[in-house]
């Protein structure tokens, strides 16, 4: 008899209100390694909410999240080993260049071959020509690349993004369902929120729409 | 045709006369106009106000000044009469303040006057020249970095782009901006003289030269924004910034015993005198060509430091000193805006380290004020005032080591870069402070023949290194808590003070970090046992590795109430087993 899987990530009846207005209720999901979740959605109905609770960055009224068996928590180093996000509050030094910064990302979780593969990233986000700029010098959609490329430079097991296609050109959005449909094939966890459908459409193995509530 | 069709083609040409309210009222009457053919096709009106060839009225720049001074007085809800009225508990709480501040002023003074020594007569001779370079290397700094002369957004879109005299406009921004340069650095110089122990005659030379001197400095940056030049700043700059280390540098050779020197008090007085008259001329003959040549100032420029001024009030009102650095590490960056990459070195944690240590070869500008804090304690010293020394010493380590700290203050402002980093908070804490906690112990061993006396010991040994090093421990936990201290949260209720309602938290952002060091070098100052301080040391490092996380413990709190509360309405009960006997 096979061993049950563990699924990396499971969340058990969330619940977020801010205020008296409840934001999500009563939400559960489970993601196992090579599946592909997007959340969809209209604006406010809760997709970011929930991706916040998942990341840590916001805390849940009540339910449970576990991230490969263990109980989330944001300032647990094993989580965060396993943990790659894309959401709204990444911020850069602003005095590293973009190298720099996958660099560092790289060797802090102890990549072997940093520089292989801090190139190889590079040159997927085609941010070659501004890998000694500094963040604060970038256009918007260069900063989404990087921002996308600090969670590609680094071992990972649950992949969590927020609308990773905002300010992605046709080509980048190309780029990136290629990019995510690998992973997931390789095995990563993706939860996903969009509002793009070919991203949805290519990646995701379950769609899961939020309903705005009441 | 229908009449709407028709009606432009009847109408004659309108006057070329530019009045807002004639092309309201004119839109407003083809709206309305009715058609006879409801089912019409729509025809866009034809604009009837042939701009081209509009010969416009000259503007008059004060009338329109006095016309947004107008408005803004309109939206305006109360007086300043009004606000200090509401608020006269923090008004009266702020007069006792300075009383307070004054009478300690007043003491140091006749401690600093009533020494006699030689180190103490060259003390107060080169200190004040230090402040006074040091000044002037500030007032340039800042001078560059807003302009001096600057436009808001609104300004720079609305007017700066229309026909107009600009210099009508900015003349009296720049004759404002010297003013206030000349008061605040006379106000300054008095204040510093007054410390010295200077007379009253004396106190008014410093204070004249402190005051014309920066005013002529700025008058003469402002001079500089109308080339686009900066270079020339920079220059006097670094050179006032030198001066000022050299001055500091032979207070610490002459209090430590390395040199022996006399200085002719006539002749500093004289200088003192020069400074102030150079400072006028400078003022006169700068503030007036740049106030001929106000209109050759680039908008962006006038923009840029009229944004980075609203940047740094709204940082201002929030009493977030911290944001106002980010702001201004933002804007530096972005003038920066490209370095040349290196690779890391190191694995895991050594990772960070490392990378703290090329920044620092990157950006050796970061350990200027660390040099300067280096002196402090022999120049303290110099003038009498050694038992105020760690304080005086902590307070300028903990603005010397938060530019070393950048990278910690950014972990902790936004927590989306630390959860990319597979540590816990508080070693990541402890990594990006290591560089600042290793220059933190070789200014206690550097400082420490400042505490111990040359020559002469004052103390014993074991007393001036434990000195020694709390107050570099001071100094570099005060800058840890700076620039790792939350802003005021305006999410949760508000305390009701004189002003009104104000969030939890705001006043001590003004003093954060400087709690830090009174905590630590108070005991010390109070002749307290030393075993005092280093307790306190103690408790302050783990407060601030980030190991007593609050917001952990509050969820850990809610979830037993919660527990608890289950239990209560009847859920599953614990059953405790009887003991087996």
């Amino acid at each position: 008899m096979s061993k049950p899987r563990t699924p990396v990530l499971k969340v058990s009846h969330l619940t977020k209100a801010y205020g008296p207005h409840v934001i999500v209720k009563d939400f559960s999901l489970e993601v196992f390694g090579g599946e592909a979740v997007a959340l969809t959605g209209r604006n406010g109905a809760g997709k970011s909410t929930i991706l916040r609770c998942l990341v840590g960055a916001d805390r849940p009224d009540s339910g449970l999240i576990e991230v490969c068996g263990e109980k989330l928590r944001e300032s647990s180093p094993t989580i965060r080993r396993h943990l790659a996000t894309v959401i709204d509050d990444l911020d850069f030094f602003p005095d590293l260049s973009v190298v720099e910064h996958l660099d560092l990302l790289a060797r802090a979780h102890g990549l072997p071959d940093c520089e292989t593969a801090v190139d190889a990233v590079l040159h997927e986000v085609a941010l070659v020509a501004q890998s000694g700029q500094l963040p604060d010098t970038l256009s918007s959609g260069q900063r989404r690349r990087l921002a996308l490329a600090t969670a590609f430079v680094r071992p990972r097991q649950l992949l969590v993004l927020d609308e990773p296609e905002q300010r992605l050109d046709v080509e980048g959005v190309e780029w990136l369902a290629q990019r995510l449909k690998a992973e997931r094939d390789q095995g990563l966890a993706i939860v996903m929120a969009s509002h793009e459908p070919s991203l949805v459409e290519r990646v995701a193995t379950k769609t899961v729409r939020i309903q705005e509530r009441p | 045709m229908s009449k709407r069709s028709r009606r432009p083609q009847a109408r004659k040409p309108a006057p070329p006369k530019l009045d807002l309210s004639d092309l309201a009222a004119e839109d407003a009457a083809v709206d309305s106009t009715p058609t006879d053919d409801q089912s019409d096709e729509f025809v866009a009106p034809v604009w009837q106000h042939d701009l081209l060839s509009v010969e416009p009225d000259p503007v008059d720049e004060r009338q329109l000044k006095a016309l947004m001074s107008t408005w803004r007085r309109g939206r305006a809800t109360k007086r300043l009469s009004q606000v200090l009225q509401d608020g006269y508990v923090a008004v009266f709480s702020v007069i006792v303040i300075l009383a307070m501040l004054g009478g300690a002023v007043w003491r140091a003074q006749g401690n600093a006057s009533a020494c006699e020594s030689t180190t103490c007569q060259v003390g107060r001779t080169l200190l004040p020249w230090v402040m006074l370079c040091a000044a002037f290397s500030l007032t340039l700094v800042c001078a560059r970095i807003f302009g001096p002369v600057v436009a808001s957004a609104a300004e720079g879109f609305w007017l700066m782009d229309a026909p107009i005299r600009r210099a009508r406009l900015l003349r009296r921004r720049l004759i404002g901006v010297l003013v206030a340069v000349a008061l605040g650095a006379t106000a300054m110089g008095a204040l510093l003289a007054a410390l010295t122990g200077y007379d009253p005659p004396r106190i008014v030379q410093w204070a004249a030269a402190l005051g014309l001197g920066a005013a002529g400095l700025t008058a003469f940056s402002a001079l500089e924004q109308t080339f686009a030049r900066t270079w020339l700043i920079k220059l006097v700059q670094w050179l006032s910034g030198l001066s000022a280390f050299v001055a500091l540098a032979t207070i610490t050779a002459v209090a430590a015993g390395w040199v022996d020197l006399t200085f002719d008090d006539w002749g500093s007085n004289q200088i003192v005198i020069a400074v102030a008259l150079v400072g006028a001329v400078l003022l006169l003959v700068f503030g007036l060509a740049a106030t001929l040549r106000l209109d050759q100032i680039h908008r962006a420029r006038l923009v840029s430091g009229g944004s980075l001024v609203s940047g740094m009030q709204g940082a201002m009102f929030a009493m977030d000193l911290g944001l106002m650095r980010d702001i201004l590490v933002a804007r530096e960056s972005m003038a920066k805006g490209h370095v040349r990459p290196t690779y890391g070195v190191g694995r895991g944690l050594s990772a960070l380290v490392w990378r703290e240590v090329q920044r620092l070869y990157r950006y050796p500008k970061r350990l200027v004020l660390w040099f300067v804090s280096l002196g402090v304690p022999f120049a303290v010293g110099a003038l009498g005032l050694r038992t105020f020394s760690p304080f005086i010493s902590a307070l300028v380590l903990l603005i010397a080591f938060v530019p070393l700290l950048g990278s910690l203050r950014v972990v902790t402002r936004t927590r989306g870069l630390i959860r990319g980093l597979p540590f816990s908070n508080p070693q990541i804490r402890i990594a990006l402070s290591a560089v600042a906690a290793f220059l933190a112990l070789l200014w206690s061993v550097i400082a420490f023949t400042a505490f111990y006396g040359l020559g002469q010991p004052v103390t014993s040994f074991s007393s001036a290194a434990t000195t020694s090093v709390l107050t570099a421990a001071a100094g570099l936990l005060a800058a840890v808590r700076w620039v790792t201290a939350k802003s005021a949260d305006y999410s949760n209720p508000m305390m009701q003070v004189g002003f009104g309602a104000m969030p939890p938290g705001l006043m001590f952002n003004l003093i954060k970090g400087i709690d830090i060091v009174v905590v630590v070098t108070g005991p010390l100052l109070l002749g307290w046992s030393h075993w005092i301080s280093v307790f306190i040391v103690g408790v302050v490092i783990f407060a601030l590795s980030g190991r007593f996380n609050t917001e952990e413990m509050q969820q850990m709190q809610a979830e037993l109430q919660k527990e608890k509360a289950a239990q209560k309405s009847g859920g599953p009960r614990k059953v405790i087993a009887p003991p087996k006997r």
